[in-house]
């Protein structure tokens, strides 16, 4: 659905920190919103973490930076990251050119989605939020 | 109680086409386009800035080169009619009060254009100490319009709409001429590092902002087939600091004193007297201890305001600004550190984010002086 200005795929959970989780079987695809991307603009770089770290759900696992500011990426699963996106490093605009797409961050091999997705938003929740904020 | 946010003139195109920021209590475009696309377009071709929030001031009067001796560093005596140069003003103990552009519009009338920031307290210093000189000082900054255009490109922009031959104000000189029919008074100045003009849109109040609308859209339509981009000020900021020059606020306040700035080049020790003059000597005399330094990123990370930064396990000094520099690609930040550790080409480490990352200590500017900026190399960096 598109709320205001932004996109908010139907598919995907979201944190109220402003990621997004893609369940795909027991591995799970992380990025930020396009809200997130729109706020940060103009992304220069991201931090990711090691492939084979553990993570557990809200922890802080790597930043994004744009020009004019920096935000934490807290992860909205627990698990073992398995994958970080190796295109980031060349052109991290991705983000903001596809927040859902080209620009997702990591995969994670997920530990209790079913407990994770709990605390975790719809995207009709999501869109909500993301009202309340523009208030 | 909150003060009401103020405006410029261009308020109404700076909403509709930019995403707005508060910055010293105006609501101003903080970009349109996007900070990287405003940066370039002024490195590689021309932008143009609303500026309208920055202080001015006429000082006019038989006396006001004395008094401008007295509170600022430079030498006003020298400054000839229709020239310009940048000075600071420092308090009894030498600490920078202000930096600015001075205009000489004739030989006994000034312009000051100074900080946004600063705008009531540079206004009420020169008022306080106008007092023992024949002199009259105007606050007109809400009278006059400001915009900056900068750039490579800059020039051949503004000629298209200009009265005048621009070829014939060299930089740092000033004059009055018509843009689109509208009487302006430009300076060759700015704070990007590239060539290009400060415009003064004169007799513009903002209540009727017409005459300063009309003189910027005809420019946004001069510039178009040289690529002109109205700029908002994050491009302003990664300009300003990519070329070296400081922020008040941030990387100058009244606890620096212009020689740790490496502004001595406006302090001119030689003349009679000026405010802070016995405090600077004996500044001198004692040894600088510390240092204003580029910092260039040699790993990724952003070094932002306030990050601490490190050298052989000693925290030796701290951010006052830091930003993306989009023509290096990679983090650059100004900060003071101790006189022996700003040596040029030695490495340090800037703390970002509980992470100690390796920088190196640079001159100013930032850029290769050959490719961008005011001195490049004709055809260099410009993309034909």
């Amino acid at each position: 659905m598109r709320v205001l200005d932004y996109d908010i795929p139907d598919d995907l959970y979201y944190s109220r920190e402003h990621e997004w989780v893609r369940i795909e079987g027991k591995t799970a695809v992380i990025g930020v919103t396009d809200y997130a991307q729109k706020s940060l603009h103009e992304v220069v770089y991201v931090e990711t973490p090691k492939v084979d770290s553990q993570i557990e759900q809200f922890q802080s696992i790597g930043s994004v930076e744009s020009v004019k500011s920096v935000s934490d990426i807290f992860t909205p699963v627990s698990g073992k990251i398995i994958e970080t996106n190796a295109e980031l490093a060349e052109s991290p605009e991705l983000v903001n050119e596809d927040p859902y797409g080209e620009g997702w961050i990591v995969k994670v091999q997920l530990a209790n989605s079913d407990e994770d997705l709990k605390k975790l938003l719809t995207a009709e929740q999501y869109a909500d939020y993301i009202k309340s904020l523009e208030e | 109680m909150t003060k009401p946010t103020r405006r410029t003139h261009l308020y109404g195109f700076h909403k509709q086409t930019g995403k707005t920021t508060l910055f010293a209590g105006f609501e101003m475009p903080l970009w349109y386009k996007g900070i990287i696309p405003e940066h370039m377009a002024v490195r590689n071709e021309v932008g143009i800035f609303d500026i309208s929030h920055m202080g001015r001031a006429l000082i006019s009067g038989p006396e006001s080169e004395a008094l401008l001796n007295y509170v600022t560093t430079n030498n006003v005596a020298r400054l000839t009619p229709r020239s310009a140069h940048y000075s600071t003003m420092c308090n009894e103990k030498g600490g920078i009060k202000d930096d600015f552009v001075l205009s000489r519009l004739e030989p006994e009338k000034f312009f000051l254009v100074y900080n946004a920031a600063n705008r009531k307290k540079d206004y009420e210093w020169l008022v306080q100490h106008s007092r023992s000189f024949s002199v009259k000082v105007e606050d007109v900054s809400d009278i006059i319009a400001m915009f900056a255009v900068q750039g490579p490109k800059a020039q051949i922009t503004l000629q298209k709409i200009a009265e005048s031959d621009l070829s014939k104000i060299e930089r740092f000189k000033c004059g009055w001429t018509k843009l689109d029919g509208a009487s302006v008074f430009l300076s060759r100045t700015g704070y990007t590092g590239e060539d290009g003009f400060e415009i003064f849109v004169w007799d513009t109040p903002l209540s009727n902002p017409a005459k300063a609308e009309k003189v910027w859209n005809a420019i946004l339509k001069a510039g178009k087939d040289f690529g002109i981009e109205p700029c908002g000020l994050g491009a302003r900021d990664t300009l300003r600091l990519e070329a070296g020059m400081c922020l008040y606020g941030n990387d100058i306040d009244e606890n620096t004193t212009p020689l740790e700035a490496r502004l001595g080049f406006v302090v001119k020790f030689k003349k009679e007297n000026f405010i802070g003059k016995d405090a600077l000597l004996r500044h001198k005399a004692e040894g600088v201890k510390r240092k204003r330094v580029g910092l260039r990123m040699l790993e990724k990370g952003i070094p932002r305001y306030n990050y601490e930064v490190w050298k052989s396990g000693q925290m030796i000094g701290r951010v006052t600004s830091g930003t993306f520099s989009p023509v290096l690609e990679c983090g650059i930040a100004m900060t003071y550190v101790p006189t022996e550790h700003a040596v040029e080409g030695s490495t340090v480490m800037a703390k970002i984010r509980d992470k100690l990352v390796k920088a190196e200590v640079v001159r100013f500017p930032f850029y290769d002086p050959k490719k961008y900026g005011y001195r490049r190399q004709k055809n260099a960096g410009v993309r034909l």
